[in-house]
C-alpha cells in the first residue's frame, strides 16, 4: 500500500513562543483512505490538515506527498496532487458559483492562461457529480449553507486531484445536508478513488463513512486505527471527557454514538 | 453741589477743564504698543508711534529696530499669555483673530482690528492710528509723503497706454501649476492699475485667482509681472525663473520677452514702502 | 461560456469608451477654439495660439488624467483584492499620505531642485511615497513570518494617521502663502502645460501595470482567502508582495504626478464590478480604463463648470465620490 500522504511526526506552533498547536503527530494517508481526524475543538485538527496540504510548513518534522518532501514541491504542483475544502468560504467580493468551481482549475493554468473548454467542462462536471450544476450561474453570497459547501467541494474536485482534505465539511449543515454530504464523498472515494481526510468533531459522521481514525486532544494522537477498533467507550471519554454508548446501529449498519454523561 | 459752585468761577472752570483734557489725552496715548501684523507696525514707526512699539510679530523685519524686539507669535499662532504679560495698553491684531480677541477683552486689553483692503486703504490706517496713538500730525506728514510717492508715479505713467498684464503672485517653481494671480479686485490690483498697468483678468473681480495655461493663452497678456520675495536674483538664476513661461509662446508677453520679475520682500506689503513696488511695478510695465 | 471571448468583448467596450472620451476632451474648454487652426501646420508654432491651447493647455492635461485616473483605479483595484475589502483605496495604506508629506516639505521649504526635468514638488512627492511604503512593508513582515493582511492595514492607517498630522504641523509652521499653496496641492490638479512629467511618472507605471497584467487571476484567488489561495497552488507570500509593491508604486507615481486625488481608486472598481462582476481578469483592465475617462471626465467639469475659474479635479471627484461612497455604505449594510 502506497503511502500518498505522510506527516511524519510533524509539530507546529503559529508564532515563535506560541504553544504548539501540533504536537509529534505523525498520520499516514494510503491511496484510497477516507480517514476521519476527530477531535473537540482546539485540538489541532485544522492546523494538522494545513501541515497536510502543504499551506504551512511543520516547525519540526516533515510532511511528505509520495517520496517528496512537501516544502520542496512548488505550490502549483502541490495544488494539483491536494485540494482542500475549507470549514468556511467568505467571498469578498460577488462571484457566481461557476466562477467559484473554476478557481480550482488554477494549478493546471499558466499565468496568462485563460480557462478553456476543457476546463470548463472539468468544472461542469465537478458541479453535477455534487449536485450543483443547476447554481452554476447563480451568485455565491446567495446559495444556503449546504449548496455553498457543495459548490466549494466541487472546486476541490475540479482541481482534480487525488487528495482530499476537508476540514468540518458538516459543521454549520443541517441533517439533511449532513447526510447528503456524507453520501457525496463516500462515492467521490469509491467511484474516483479520491483518498480523503477529513477532520470533524462529529463522533457519528466519523463513524458513518470512516474507515480509519485519528483521534486528537491538546495537538497529540491519542489513538489510530481503524474505526471499529478505535472507536471504542473508553477512547470517547479520553477525547471529550464524555461517557458513551458506543454501539452497531441496525437502521444505517454502522457505529453510532450516543453520549451519555459529561464526566467533569 | 461742590463741583457745580467751582464750574461759576471762570479761573478754576479753566483749570479744572484743562486737568481733564490733559488727562483724557494721555490716557489716548498709549505706552506699550504690541504690534502682530508687519505691514501696520512699518505704518506705526513712520507716523511717529515707533518708540510706543514694545513687542512684534515673528515675521516682523522692518524697520530695523523691530529686530531687537520680543516677538509674540503671527496671525496663526499669537502668544497670549506673552502678550498679556508684557502689559501693553493697545494690541493691533488682525480682523480675523477672533479667538484672541476675547480674550483681550477678558484681560481688559483695548486692541485695534486691522483688516487689509485696497491701496487706499493704507491711508485710512495710518489716519485711524494717527488718531488712536496719538500721532495725528505724524500719520497726516506720512500719509502726504505717500501720496506724494504714489502719485509721482501716477504721473509718470499717465497717457501712456497700459498694458494687459498678468500679475502673478505665486506659482510652483520650475513649472506652471498652481498659478495665483491678481484677479480685478483688492491691492494688488490697485498696485497694478496705479503703476499704469490694465489687469488683464478684471473681469473675474476676485483678490486672487488660481489661473490655468488655458486661460492664459487665451487671454494673451502682453506684459506678465511675477512678485519673487527674492531680495537678489542674478541674471542666471532669473532666467531660470521666467523659463517655464517659454512653453506659451504665443502669449504676447512671452514672445516680447516681457516676462519681469519684480524682487524684495515687503516691497507689495499694504505699508509705507507700497511706493517703492510700485515704482518697481511702474518701470516693470513702462521702462 | 468562452471566458477568454467575453473578457476581450467587454475590456473592449471600455476601451472604445475610453478612447472616445479622450478623443472629445481635449476638443472642448473654457475658451472657444478653430481645430483646424489648431491642426494647421502652415502657421508658425509662435503665432498659433489655438494649436497652443490644444498643444500645451488641454492635451497635457488630458493625458495626465487618462494616465493617473487609469493608475488610481486599478491600484484601487488590486488592493481591493489583497486587503480582501471593497472599501480598501489606494489611499488606504499611506502611501498618499507619505507622498503628500514630500510634497508639504518642498513647498514649505522652498525646496527647488530638478532632475531630468522634474521639478521639487514631483520628486519630493514620489520620495515620500516610497519612504512610506518602505515604513509599511517593514512594519507588516516584522511580526510574523509572511504577510499578514491584517498587520498590513493597521500599519498603513498607522502610517496614514501619523504622516498625516506631520502634514498639519507642517502647514502650521509654514508661510501664509506656502500653506496655502500646500492646500492647493492637495486637492489635485492636472494642469501639467507639458508632457515631461507625464514622461517622468510614465516608467514607474508601466513597470506597475506590467506587474498588475501578471495577477488578475491570482487576485480572484487571493481574494477568496489566502488558505484557499494557497491550497489552490497560489504562491501566496509573493503575490501580496508583488500586489502590495505594485500597487503602492503605481499611487505614488500618480499622486506625484497630480496630488492625492481621491475617490477614484472606490468609485470606479465598484462601478465597474457591479457592470461586469468580479473576475478580476475584466475588473482590472476595464477599471483602468474607465477610471482614464472617469477622470478626465472630471476634470473637464473643473475646468469648465466655472470658468475663467477652475475648481481643483480632487474637489470634482470628491464632489462626486463622497455621496456615492455613502450610498455604498448604506447598500452594504
Amino acid at each position: 500500500m502506497l503511502d500518498l500522504l505522510w506527516a511524519d511526526n510533524v509539530s507546529f506552533r503559529y508564532a515563535a513562543g506560541a504553544p504548539l498547536v501540533v504536537d509529534g503527530v505523525t498520520v499516514r494517508l494510503a491511496s484510497g483512505a477516507l480517514a476521519g481526524i476527530l477531535g473537540p475543538n482546539g485540538s489541532g485538527k485544522t492546523s494538522l490538515l494545513r501541515l497536510l496540504s502543504g499551506t504551512h510548513t511543520p516547525t519540526a518534522g516533515r510532511v511528505l506527498l509520495g517520496q517528496r518532501p512537501l516544502d520542496q514541491v512548488s505550490r502549483r504542483e502541490a495544488a494539483r496532487q491536494i485540494a482542500v475544502v475549507p470549514q468556511e468560504t467568505e467571498l469578498a467580493f460577488e462571484y457566481s458559483a461557476i466562477e467559484i468551481v473554476l478557481m480550482g482549475r488554477h494549478p493546471h493554468l499558466g499565468v496568462f492562461a485563460v480557462e478553456g473548454p476543457d476546463d470548463v467542462r472539468i468544472a461542469e462536471d465537478a458541479m453535477a457529480a455534487t449536485g450543483t450544476a443547476h447554481l452554476a450561474s447563480r451568485s455565491f453570497h446567495q446559495l444556503s449553507g449546504g449548496e455553498k459547501q457543495r459548490v466549494v467541494i466541487a472546486a476541490a474536485l475540479a482541481q482534480g486531484s487525488g487528495v482530499l482534505l476537508l476540514d468540518e465539511p458538516t459543521a454549520s449543515l443541517d441533517l439533511g445536508y449532513q447526510l447528503e454530504i456524507a453520501t457525496l464523498l463516500t462515492r467521490l472515494n469509491h467511484e474516483r478513488q479520491v483518498t480523503m481526510a477529513i477532520s470533524t468533531h462529529d463522533l457519528n459522521l466519523a463513524a458513518s463513512i470512516c474507515r480509519e481514525l485519528v483521534m486528537m486532544r491538546d495537538g497529540k494522537v491519542i489513538a489510530a486505527g481503524p474505526t471499529a477498533d478505535v472507536l471504542t467507550p473508553d477512547n470517547v471519554r479520553r477525547l471529550y471527557d464524555v461517557e458513551a454508548d458506543v454501539h452497531i446501529n441496525e437502521a444505517s449498519g454502522h457505529v453510532a454514538v450516543v453520549p451519555v454523561r459529561r464526566l467533569r | 453741589m461742590t463741583v457745580l459752585r467751582l464750574l461759576r468761577r471762570p479761573a478754576s472752570a479753566g483749570l479744572f477743564l484743562s486737568v481733564l483734557l490733559l488727562a483724557s489725552l494721555s490716557a489716548q496715548q498709549p505706552k506699550r504698543i504690541i504690534s502682530l501684523v508687519p505691514n501696520v507696525t512699518e505704518i506705526l514707526f513712520a507716523i511717529g508711534a515707533g518708540p510706543q512699539v514694545v513687542a512684534v510679530s515673528t515675521y516682523d523685519v522692518e524697520p530695523p529696530e523691530v529686530r531687537s524686539l520680543p516677538t509674540v507669535g503671527a496671525l496663526v499662532d499669537p502668544d497670549t499669555e506673552k502678550i498679556i504679560s508684557l502689559r501693553p495698553d493697545l494690541v493691533i491684531t488682525y480682523g480675523s483673530q477672533t479667538d484672541l480677541h476675547a480674550q483681550l477683552k477678558a484681560a481688559n486689553l483695548p486692541y485695534f482690528d486691522y483688516r487689509h483692503g485696497g491701496l487706499d486703504h493704507i491711508f485710512v490706517t495710518m489716519r485711524a492710528l494717527g488718531a488712536r496713538t496719538g500721532h495725528v500730525d505724524g500719520a497726516e506728514r506720512a500719509a502726504h509723503t505717500l501720496q506724494a510717492a504714489i502719485d509721482a508715479v501716477k504721473q509718470r505713467v499717465a497717457g501712456k497706454p497700459r498694458p494687459k498684464t498678468l500679475l502673478v503672485f505665486g506659482r510652483e517653481p520650475g513649472s506652471l501649476r498652481n498659478i495665483y494671480a491678481s484677479a480685478g479686485r483688492g491691492f494688488l490690483h490697485d498696485m497694478l492699475v496705479a503703476a499704469g498697468g490694465n489687469d488683464v483678468l478684471s473681469d473675474i473681480d476676485r483678490e486672487s485667482a488660481q489661473v490655468n495655461t488655458e486661460l492664459i493663452l487665451a487671454r494673451a497678456p502682453e506684459v506678465i509681472i511675477e512678485l519673487n520675495s527674492a531680495n537678489r536674483l542674478n541674471d542666471a538664476d532669473l532666467k531660470q525663473v521666467v523659463a517655464p513661461w517659454q512653453a506659451l509662446s504665443t502669449v504676447p508677453a512671452v514672445r516680447n520677452k516681457r516676462v519681469l520679475v519684480v524682487m524684495g520682500s515687503g516691497l507689495t506689503v499694504p505699508g509705507p514702502r507700497v511706493a517703492e513696488g510700485l515704482d518697481k511695478i511702474a518701470r516693470a510695465l513702462h521702462p | 461560456m468562452n471566458i477568454r471571448r467575453r473578457i476581450v468583448i467587454v475590456v473592449g467596450m471600455f476601451a472604445l469608451f475610453t478612447a472616445a472620451v479622450m478623443l472629445w476632451a481635449p476638443t472642448v474648454g473654457s475658451t472657444a477654439i478653430s481645430l483646424t487652426r489648431a491642426f494647421d501646420r502652415s502657421i508658425p508654432w509662435d503665432a498659433n495660439v489655438d494649436a497652443q491651447i490644444f498643444f500645451v493647455a488641454r492635451l497635457p492635461r488630458v493625458l495626465a488624467g487618462a494616465l493617473v485616473g487609469a493608475t488610481l483605479a486599478a491600484a484601487g483595484v488590486v488592493l481591493q483584492a489583497l486587503l480582501r475589502n471593497p472599501l480598501a483605496t489606494p489611499f488606504t495604506l499611506g502611501v498618499s499620505a507619505g507622498a503628500s508629506l514630500g510634497a508639504m516639505l518642498a513647498v514649505t521649504m522652498r525646496l527647488e531642485f530638478g532632475l531630468l526635468g522634474v521639478t521639487s514638488i514631483p520628486l519630493a512627492s514620489f520620495g515620500g511615497s516610497i519612504v512610506a511604503t518602505a515604513l509599511v512593508y517593514a512594519l507588516a513582515v516584522s511580526q510574523r513570518r509572511g504577510l499578514s493582511t491584517n498587520v498590513l492595514l493597521l500599519a498603513g492607517v498607522t502610517l496614514n494617521a501619523f504622516f498625516s498630522a506631520l502634514i498639519l504641523f507642517v502647514q502650521y509652521i509654514a508661510d501664509f502663502a506656502e500653506a496655502l499653496r500646500a492646500i492647493r496641492w492637495m486637492m489635485g490638479g492636472l494642469d501639467v502645460a507639458g508632457y515631461t512629467p507625464i514622461v517622468a511618472a510614465l516608467p514607474f507605471v508601466l513597470l506597475a501595470f506590467g506587474t498588475f497584467a501578471m495577477m488578475p487571476r491570482t487576485l480572484n484567488l487571493l481574494s477568496v482567502g489566502t488558505d484557499a489561495a494557497a491550497a489552490r497552488g497560489v504562491e501566496v507570500t509573493t503575490a501580496q508582495r508583488l500586489a502590495f509593491f505594485s500597487a503602492s508604486l503605481a499611487t505614488g507615481a500618480a499622486v506625484s504626478l497630480g496630488g492625492p486625488i481621491g475617490f477614484i481608486g472606490i468609485i470606479v472598481p465598484h462601478l465597474v464590478r457591479l457592470l461586469v462582476g468580479s473576475d478580476h481578469r475584466v475588473v482590472l483592465p476595464a477599471s483602468a480604463l474607465f477610471g482614464a475617462s472617469f477622470l478626465v471626465l472630471c476634470d473637464l467639469a473643473a475646468r469648465i463648470v466655472m470658468a475663467p475659474l477652475e475648481i481643483p479635479v480632487g474637489v470634482v471627484t470628491a464632489l462626486i465620490g463622497g455621496p456615492f461612497f455613502l450610498w455604498l455604505l448604506v447598500k452594504r449594510s
